[in-house]
């Protein structure tokens, strides 16, 4: 680890976070596990954040908790998307997409 | 305790404490994961573990603010999971009853009627006793009226000088207004209009805070002497006369001959206190009746309103006021002995007669609700008997007891709230009715409008309803669940303490019933009585109609004379007129007062007894079917400038002439000292007068020797007598265009308008009565129909065993007429005991009235019989093969 790792935004913890569930449930240290892998450790999400957007979005009801046995058959809380939050998702996916591709354009020439 | 209430109410949300360790649990998770990857990666197990806390970030904000979290997201679960619960409960409810759609249609009517009927009453009540009259501050306001301690008469007028009196010597008001009746006659352009009005001084309009609508009201000094003359219309008369042009305000208009300016016109909504029909208002000048010695203690003729200071009680004010009157009563005894004053708050006095009436159809019909409420709490306890199995099976897949008990009070809520609307539909109606039928006997009735109020009312009586009919068959069901579970559907274990409750809910409803029929029965001969009773006139074939003189050129008594001659030869001369008569009123309307003095006779102590006055025509007594008793009747002999004569009706003759001839006495009628003696030329019989009062001691006098520029006229007819009318009209036009045809009716007509107060009410008691009849005999129906049914077996033996059909059948009926005869006792019982509360709606009737009762328990064993004869028969056919067999 070279450079020190980019502190994120509350929207974009909540991004990622929906994003990982995508491709299956998962509990809290899977994300956090998975996050930090996908991303090579550019991306650290503090824990104690994620935690904090998990119980918000499952609030929002854009994820839904259930209690299942983990790999090595502990209980464990995990988090799946809901319909809805795969449509905040998509949304959310493409507002990312559209701000990163505005901020490209203002950097491109350097 | 939450946990206690959640576990009563099967649902599953989580506890606080429960959401804690769930939180502890999913963060451990994280901690042991994460300790052992950095095991993995060659920490020591005490070093990975600190690190994993250290590189977690804030553990305690975190874990607030994820509890925060999770109790909201319990709360909102809980309420989406109530509101789906209550959901699936209307769909079930809805599906239910559109299963049974019989049952609900009769349990739909029943509470539409029972409810509309409480909410049109209601709305009633609401408008004319609850809500504020169209007065500024109506609690403050107060009606005084002249009362007679000797009489009991205590709604009559004052003098001018004793309300001076008052006036100036009280405290407790902030001031005083003096009002008389004084209408006109409007000339303008097209036909002269006969308008109702009042004379009132520059106080009354403030004291009753009336804002005007258009210009302004009188202003302090336009009520005195010499002041430029003004009026003040009311809005149906602006309305109505002047096309509602409000370029009238500041006009001169001719009323009654005299040129007035309109100087404003009063609001839509207000009327005048106890004297509605007033339509013009101009100002009342209290001099000249101040002047004249012999008018001003003894001519009563002012009606009073004060507004109370603040701070001032109505209690007070009434023993100030009648604390003046006491002294004026020992400073003028001659004018003033047992002379008082009644005063009452404003409400009551516009109101106070309906009072006991709309109290008693309150109580009416809420008996109705709770009638029909038993009828559909009875209907569902037999329906929760073929529901058993569905309850259970629904009991089976985990549904609590509190669910289903839950589920059925949705059901009945849902039932109560369609009936209620349905309800709501009928009572809009029956109030548009009701006021449409008493507009002109309550003042106030425009008030009456279904408000927020009014919808708040019924929304409580329906949900009310709705948990008193539910709630009996709810905990039925919900104990019936587990012996349910255990015979499911057979015989009818449980059916009999259902059964008995259902048979208490018909005795009930019997009683109920029974009350409401005495009642009704009561008003019913009530207005039986009034309508037949002796008036000591007739009121069949006889037109009557007021015509008042306007103009200079009747100033003389000659004039007055004239005209009457000759619309009396005129009238008479017309077909089917028997004969033709006036008097100053009709004796429907009551009539003018005056003191009696006889000539030869002691002087009484203080004031001189007080008889009725009335001038008469020559041929009145028998245009009004009036008996004569004794001498003559008026004739043109008795001229203005022949000697005085009076004639006496028998009861004034017996209270004075004990040997009942007074012919050739002579009396004085009225306060004047200086008034000729009148001899005594006739006796006539009584006449009642007003609604129900009995009839007054009354003197006549020829109506050639008093003008009063105007007479009710009486025309007996032996036609029709309204198809007379428009010949009436052709003959008044033909003497004099100017002179309008006023208050044309026949005399049935102006009784039926008298008794409408009466009849009113005895009607709604009559229609609830007869709604209770019917809904009581289907619920005794329902009843007998379901202990038929669940008796089969039990038949079916019994016949099996050789009973004969005959004492099936009576088994039955007996069954019926037990529950009958415990409810009619018990209803006659409260009939008995409830009754005084209508005895001031009675005439002729005792409250304990034994024809009533006894013919109210007739009906009702009657119908009680009817609705037995179905299911007994049913019993009757009962197969006892098929009824065994079934088992």
């Amino acid at each position: 680890m070279t450079k020190p790792p980019i502190d994120l935004l509350q929207g974009t913890v909540d991004v990622l976070i929906l994003r990982t569930l995508a491709w299956e449930p998962m509990h809290g240290y899977g994300v956090s596990r998975f996050i930090r892998q996908r991303t090579e450790g550019v991306l650290t999400i503090e824990s104690a954040a994620l935690y904090q957007a998990l119980h918000r979005l499952e609030r929002k009801k854009w994820i839904r908790a259930e209690w299942g046995l983990s790999e090595n058959n502990r209980r464990a809380k995990y988090y799946s998307l809901t319909a809805e939050g795969r449509k905040q998702l998509r949304e959310e996916a493409a507002t990312w997409r559209t701000y990163a591709e505005a901020v490209f354009k203002v950097l491109e020439p350097v | 305790m939450t946990d206690r209430l959640r576990w009563y109410l099967r649902l599953p949300w989580r506890s606080s404490s429960r959401l804690r360790a769930d939180l502890d649990d999913e963060l451990r998770f994280y901690f042991d994961m994460r300790t052992r990857e950095l095991v993995e990666q060659g920490m020591s197990e005490a070093a990975a573990r600190r690190e994993a806390v250290r590189e977690f970030g804030d553990v305690e904000y975190t874990k607030r603010y994820c509890l925060a979290e999770d109790a909201m997201s319990s709360r909102e679960e809980r309420r989406t999971d109530l509101v789906a619960e209550l959901r699936q409960d209307i769909a079930h409810s809805w599906r239910t009853f559109r299963r049974a759609p019989s049952f609900a249609a009769v349990a739909l009517v029943t509470l539409a009627l029972g409810i509309g009927a409480n909410t049109a009453i209601f709305s009633v009540v609401n408008g004319l006793l609850l809500r504020d009259l169209p007065f500024g501050d109506a609690d403050g306001l107060v009606r005084i009226w002249g009362s007679h301690k000797d009489s009991g008469v205590d709604r009559s007028q004052i003098s001018a000088g004793d309300f001076i009196d008052l006036r100036t010597r009280q405290r407790s008001f902030t001031t005083l207004g003096a009002f008389s009746w004084g209408g006109g006659t409007y000339i303008g352009t097209g036909d002269p209009v006969r308008l109702a009005g009042a004379r009132v001084d520059a106080n009354v309009f403030t004291v009753l805070g009336v804002r005007p609508y258009l210009g302004r009201t009188f202003a302090a000094g336009e009520d005195s002497t010499g002041a430029n003359p003004t009026i003040v219309l009311g809005f149906n008369a602006w309305r109505r006369v002047f096309g509602g042009d409000s370029a009238v305000v500041g006009k001169s208009i001719n009323v009654s001959g005299r040129s007035r300016t309109v100087i404003g016109v009063l609001p839509p909504s207000f009327f005048f206190p106890t004297m509605a029909e007033a339509e013009i208002f101009t100002p009342l000048d209290l001099t000249p009746m101040l002047r004249d010695v012999n008018r001003i203690r003894k001519f009563h003729n002012l009606g009073a309103v004060g507004r109370l200071r603040p701070g001032a009680t109505l209690a007070q004010a009434r023993s100030e006021l009648s604390g003046i009157m006491g002294q004026l009563e020992r400073d003028f005894p001659a004018s003033n002995s047992n002379m008082s004053v009644a005063t009452v708050s404003m409400r009551d006095a516009v109101v106070g007669d309906t009072r006991p009436a709309l109290l008693v159809l309150l109580g009416a019909s809420l008996l109705v609700l709770l009638i029909a409420c038993a009828n559909v709490a009875g209907m569902l306890l037999s329906r929760a008997v073929s529901r058993r199995q569905e309850l259970a099976v629904r009991a089976a897949l985990g549904a609590g007891r509190a669910r289903l008990v839950r589920q059925m009070m949705t059901e009945s809520l849902v039932l109560a709230l369609c009936g209620g609307a349905v309800g709501l539909g009928l009572a809009l109606w029956g109030t548009r009715a009701l006021v449409v039928s008493a507009a002109d006997r309550l003042p106030a009735a425009s008030q009456v409008t279904v408000d927020a109020t009014v919808l708040l009312a019924a929304l409580v009586v329906t949900v009310a309803s709705g948990v008193v009919f539910g709630l009996v068959p709810a905990i039925a069901a919900s104990r019936g669940i587990q012996l349910a579970l255990k015979d499911a559907g057979r015989g009818a274990s449980g059916g009999v303490s259902r059964h008995r409750m259902r048979t208490v809910l018909v005795t009930g409803q019997l009683a109920l019933a029974v009350m409401l029929l005495v009642g009704a029965g009561l008003l019913v001969r009530s207005l039986v009585s009034l309508q037949n009773r002796d008036l000591g006139y007739s009121i069949e074939s006889t037109l009557t109609f007021e015509v008042i003189l306007v103009g200079d050129r009747y100033d003389s008594a000659t004039a007055q004379d004239q005209f009457f001659d000759a619309l009396y030869t005129r009238l008479a001369a017309l077909p089917g007129v028997v004969a033709v008569g006036g008097s100053g009123n009709i004796p429907m309307r009551g009539g003018a007062m005056a003191s009696l003095a006889i000539d030869g006779r002691p002087q009484p102590e203080g004031r001189l007894p007080e008889v009725g006055y009335q001038p008469v025509s020559d041929d009145l007594f028998r245009a009004m079917g009036v008996a004569l008793k004794r001498g003559r009747t008026f004739g043109p002999q008795d001229h203005n400038d022949a000697p005085s004569v009076v004639i006496l009706s028998e009861s004034l003759v017996r209270a004075f002439w004990p040997d009942g001839d007074p012919i050739g006495a002579r009396v004085r009628l009225g306060p004047n000292p200086n008034d000729p003696w009148m001899t005594v030329v006739g006796v006539v019989g009584d006449v009642k007068m007003g609604v129900a009062n009995n009839s007054r001691p009354t003197a006549y006098v020829s109506a050639r020797q008093d003008h009063w520029g105007g007479m009710a006229i009486v025309v007996r007819t032996s036609t029709d007598p309204m198809s007379l009318l428009p010949a009436v009209r052709r003959e008044v036009r033909a003497i004099d265009p100017t002179i309008p045809v006023d208050e044309a009716h026949s005399m049935k007509q102006v009784q039926s308008k008298q008794l409408t107060d009466r009849r009113l009410p005895m009607q709604l008691m009559a229609a609830f009565a007869l709604l209770a009849l019917v809904l009581a005999a289907v619920g005794v129906y329902g009843v007998m129909a379901y202990s038929v049914a669940a008796r089969t077996r039990e038949i079916g033996v019994r016949v099996a065993l050789g009973a004969q059909p005959k004492s099936v059948f009576g088994m039955v009926v007996r069954q019926g007429l037990g529950a009958a005869a415990a409810g009619l006792t018990l209803g006659l019982l409260g009939a008995a005991a409830l009754g005084r509360v209508l005895t001031s709606l009675l005439y002729g009737v005792k409250p304990t009235d034994v024809s009533t009762f006894l013919g109210v328990a007739g009906v009702l064993l009657a119908v009680v019989l009817a609705a037995c004869l179905v299911p007994a028969r049913r019993a009757v056919r009962v197969d006892p093969l098929e009824a065994l067999r079934s088992e």
